[in-house]
């Protein structure tokens, strides 16, 4: 049992990653990026790509796929969200679904369609207490996204940036009377959720020896169901969110039916759109929808 | 790597011929969305304010070019040889094929139409069928069972093909074998192994041993061969795991084995390790019910719990992409297959190098039994001549066809009887076992 709860921590730590870019886009645009699954496929890609340069260390490729899935994050913001960020909410929410499907056929035109592996490039060590077996996986996923939480942490609460986001998101136009930048604001957030989602791209790619043009789908909705779970626009509860749900649906499968794994997940997001829409740390945004 | 994937979907066209044929259709596009809008500049004049939707305009175009560009030009393969055959149509026997040539489930379908289309290019470079010449209609279901029902549509009204070599998706097979027995036309799947999808009509044949048959050697070469005693059962939740999941228990069990541990994941699952973590170290033996994107990581993760239980398999993980993505965790793993590409006799070695020489990969089972699948065709074609009836009643007598997928014949209902062998992983290649 505490075997599953390793699992589901490492599961849970990557959904929080991807939640992470769902929640700070919706926090300050009001808008569901439903092309953050991309983001994460994409950064997985580059991050493959980045560690096949001979000599190139892995936090190095991490930080290569994280930078470039931002400059994609902000591209896909100037292109298919800014335009529209006057008009009606459903044209952007549909332009969003657009680019996603854009991006999954561009990547899939481009690189093909065949699943590629990625090379480890550490050594698997493998750590047993009593019957708990952890390898290193489980410890770099686990470091790596505490860490980016924490980093994340301080840059929204601490930094001068960070403020700026918080004040974007409370209302974007008295903001911008108050003199911040606000086209640079969500740019910057968008390269921010972007790295995150890459990090977890490349962790997931990495951990499960495969990147494929649409492995973006399935983690990018139970991110979407980790944002919501813990309140969409919260961090911290996006964090939570996805910790929740991994452990959610890997109890799922070790005390019930491993059919009920994707039932377990998308129940809890009925279930929570029923009982409490603004999810468990969304209560501050009400007075804005 | 862009150039192979042109390849890939354009099939064996010129470049020249798809370029040509796609920026007229774009070109065709942008003019038909200018037109009636006024696109003779007086639009442009009126109001600054209308610029930045004319950008959003400028962006739809640019979206829809692309849009024709990747489309048209999968659909456009045949295009060429269209307007090249007209002037001689007698000349031509059209083949049909439906399978998915994008999304999810491309490279089932690319491998299947790579395979009918080397077969072709053989027969065509022999002097065709009495003269003949065969001709290659493929259509893109992109794995979706309406948009095959569709192609399929297509292909018999439209494009007027005699026989089809499809679809390649249970599910998609399932759904357009009625419309081919309802129109008269030959339809022979190389890939769709769910049972029963033959007994649709004397115009439908399956090329491919079924679930069934290969779960059932499975257990048996494991129970009687190899002397394992306890399984469990890891299956992907899909006609195809399904059906191998209940074969092969229901073998094993008959043959006084037990099964430990039976659980389920979904197509596209990339984290298996609940389910690992529930089997534990409780079986000798790990039958994967599924294909090999997940086997291989399934082999991955249980190695890392320490799960030392021995893998067992279906013709799912025949690809060389197992090896590739499993690693030493796959070494040793059997599993059945119908197509062995090391094997090292003459055609099976002809057929690899042709193949290899055309797409820069080896060919997979879904490549071969397509292969198969239409040089049986074909030579039912030249005693039937091109006619969809006569064709219907030489399929039905092909009897010990000697192919790259082994010796074929069909059953009465219009299954293959085919021999099922079991390959190994050894030293990070696939050996025969058996």
């Amino acid at each position: 049992m505490l075997q599953q709860v390793v699992n589901g921590l490492t599961l849970g730590s990557t959904y929080a990653l991807i939640a992470l870019g769902y929640t700070m886009v919706y926090g300050v645009l009001r808008l569901i990026n439903f092309a953050h699954g991309e983001v994460y496929m994409i950064g997985a890609f580059t991050g493959l790509m980045a560690s096949q340069i001979p000599g190139l260390p892995f936090p190095a490729a991490l930080l290569i796929a994280m930078a470039g899935a931002a400059v994609v994050g902000v591209a896909i913001e100037r292109i298919a969200y800014r335009p529209l960020r006057k008009a009606p909410r459903l044209a952007a929410l549909i332009s969003a679904i657009g680019m996603s499907i854009f991006l999954r056929n561009l990547t899939l035109a481009v690189m093909g369609p065949q699943t590629r592996a990625f090379p480890v490039p550490f050594e698997v060590r493998h750590f047993s207490i009593g019957r708990l077996r952890i390898n290193s996986f489980d410890v770099l996923i686990l470091v790596t996204s505490v860490g980016l939480m924490i980093g994340l942490h301080f840059l929204v609460q601490k930094a001068k940036i960070g403020k700026a986001m918080r004040a974007t998101a409370q209302d974007m136009e008295t903001a911008s009377l108050m003199g911040i930048d606000v086209n640079r604001v969500i740019a910057f957030t968008f390269a921010v959720g972007s790295a995150l989602a890459a990090a977890a791209g490349v962790l997931i790619g990495m951990n499960f020896n495969a990147v494929e043009p649409s492995m973006g789908m399935m983690p990018g909705l139970k991110g979407f169901v980790a944002a919501v779970l813990g309140g969409v626009g919260s961090i911290p509860g996006a964090m939570i969110g996805g910790i929740l749900l991994g452990m959610a649906e890997v109890m799922g499968v070790a005390l019930l039916r491993s059919e009920w794994r994707d039932a377990i997940a998308f129940g809890i997001l009925a279930l929570v759109l029923l009982i409490k829409p603004s999810g468990i740390f969304g209560g501050n945004l009400q007075e804005k929808v | 790597m862009y150039m192979r994937f042109t390849d890939n979907l354009f099939g064996s066209n010129t470049s020249h011929s798809k370029n040509t044929g796609c920026n007229s259709n774009k070109d065709y596009k942008r003019m038909s969305f200018n037109g009636p809008k006024g696109g003779n500049g007086g639009r442009c004049n009126k109001r600054k304010a209308l610029r930045a939707s004319n950008f959003w305009m400028f962006g739809t175009v640019v979206f829809l070019a692309i849009a024709v560009l990747l489309t048209g030009c999968s659909g456009g393969s045949k295009d060429p040889s269209n307007s090249g055959g007209s002037k001689d149509t007698e000349k031509i026997i059209k083949i049909g094929m439906v399978g998915p040539l994008t999304g999810d489930y491309a490279t089932y379908g690319q491998s299947v139409r790579n395979g009918v289309q080397t077969a072709i290019d053989e027969i065509n470079e022999k002097g065709g069928v009495n003269g003949l010449t065969l001709q290659l209609v493929a259509e893109d279901s992109k794995g979706d069972s309406t948009e095959a029902a569709n192609a399929i549509q297509k292909l018999i009204d439209q494009d007027k093909v005699t026989a089809i070599v499809g679809a390649v998706l249970s599910g998609e097979t399932a759904t357009v074998a009625p419309i081919a027995q309802d129109s008269g036309v030959l339809m022979i799947t190389p890939s769709s192994t769910a049972p029963g999808l033959a007994d649709t009509g004397d115009y439908i044949f399956r090329n491919v041993i079924t679930d069934d048959v290969q779960a059932r050697q499975m257990a048996e070469y494991a129970v009687s061969e190899l002397g394992l005693e306890k399984f469990a059962v890891l299956y992907a939740n899909n006609d195809y795991g399904v059906a191998l999941k209940d074969n092969f228990t229901a073998k094993a069990e008959e043959l006084g084995a037990t099964i430990v541990a039976v659980e389920s994941y979904l197509d596209r699952d990339e984290d298996f390790r609940a389910q690992l973590t529930k089997i534990g170290d409780k079986a000798e033996a790990l039958y994967i019910g599924g294909y090999y994107t997940e086997a291989s990581k399934i082999a991955q993760q249980a190695k890392r719990q320490g799960i030392e239980a021995r893998l067992l398999g279906a013709d799912g993980f025949y690809s060389g992409k197992f090896v590739e993505l499993g690693g030493d965790a796959v070494e040793g793993a059997l599993f059945t297959a119908g197509f062995y590409s090391g094997d090292t006799s003459e055609d099976i070695q002809s057929f690899v190098s042709n193949y290899k020489q055309m797409y820069e990969e080896e060919p997979d089972m879904f490549a071969a039994n397509a292969y198969d699948t239409m040089k049986i065709v074909a030579q039912a074609l030249e005693k039937s001549g091109n006619d969809r009836d006569a064709l219907k009643a030489e399929m039905a007598a092909v009897k010990d066809y000697p192919g790259v997928t082994g010796k074929t014949s069909f059953a009465a209902n219009g299954e293959a009887l085919k021999e099922v062998i079991i390959l190994k992983v050894e030293n990070g290649r696939f050996s025969r076992a058996r």
